[in-house]
């Protein structure tokens, strides 16, 4: 078992660094010149004028918008760290600890909470972009499965709390 | 718990210590302490069986049902 966690462990790494470098990378080539941008409009606006007729208002959404995918991309890969922390819990024996139980249900709120952030920020996307948006496109789309995948792991913590019971009164029938 | 272990009750009339019911039954003295406290969620019928041998009594004598 101890073989098999370091091997997990090792993939866990793996993944992460991966998500990490490309979400890195794709941060590297947004062009940050848009927020230049935004910051020479708001000295040149007009204070009056309604902030969603303005060109530059949309673009600066847009990168808001931009920006909150690359954030709840971190947030995703945050939740990634959780896996490690069950591994090493694993690798101790606790296999039904409260610190496992805590970590999956974290999981399953980062999984699900990604999943609708993207959601809504596409959305979001599109009305600026004045573009069309079709829901049931976008539930096509990857990051629609982290809610399944979240859901699962809200089932595995029920699961483990309930084996932890178990444990525990298999430990006190003397 | 309703379910009173009287195992002090038993182990004094006998003269025994906890450690030698302990070392007879083939539990460990933290395991008999958790029955003796009232601590255990269950016992099993072995278990019972070789403390009632150890202590020469029925498990009516240790175990006592109280209704809360």
């Amino acid at each position: 078992m101890k073989d098999h966690t370091k091997i997990l462990s090792i993939v866990t790494y793996v993944v992460i660094l991966t998500s990490v470098s490309i979400l890195l990378n794709e941060l590297r080539e947004f062009n940050f010149e848009q927020f230049k941008e935004f910051q020479s409009w708001a000295l040149t606006a007009d204070k009056n004028a309604p902030w969603w007729t303005s060109e530059n208002a949309l673009q600066w959404s847009y990168y808001a918008i931009s920006a909150g995918l690359f954030f709840w991309r971190g947030y995703l890969i945050y939740g990634f760290t959780y896996f490690l922390s069950i591994l090493k819990e694993i690798e101790k024996g606790n296999y039904f600890s409260d610190k496992n139980i805590s970590s999956f249900k974290k999981v399953g709120n980062i999984f699900i909470g990604y999943a609708i952030n993207v959601f809504i920020l596409k959305m979001i996307l599109a009305a600026v972009e004045g573009s069309r948006f079709v829901a049931m496109e976008q539930l096509k789309e990857g990051f629609s499965l982290l809610i399944p995948a979240g859901l699962a792991f809200y089932i595995l913590a029920e699961i483990f709390k309930q084996a932890q019971a178990n444990q525990v009164d298999n430990e006190l029938t003397i | 718990m309703p379910i009173i272990v009287n195992l002090d009750i038993m182990l004094e009339k006998r003269g025994m210590k906890s450690n030698e019911l302990a070392d007879m039954v083939g539990i460990t003295t933290a395991n008999l302490s958790i029955l003796k406290t009232g601590k255990a969620r269950a016992i099993r019928f072995s278990t019972l069986e070789a403390i009632c041998e150890a202590l020469e009594c029925q498990p009516g004598d240790i175990l006592e049902f109280i209704k809360d």
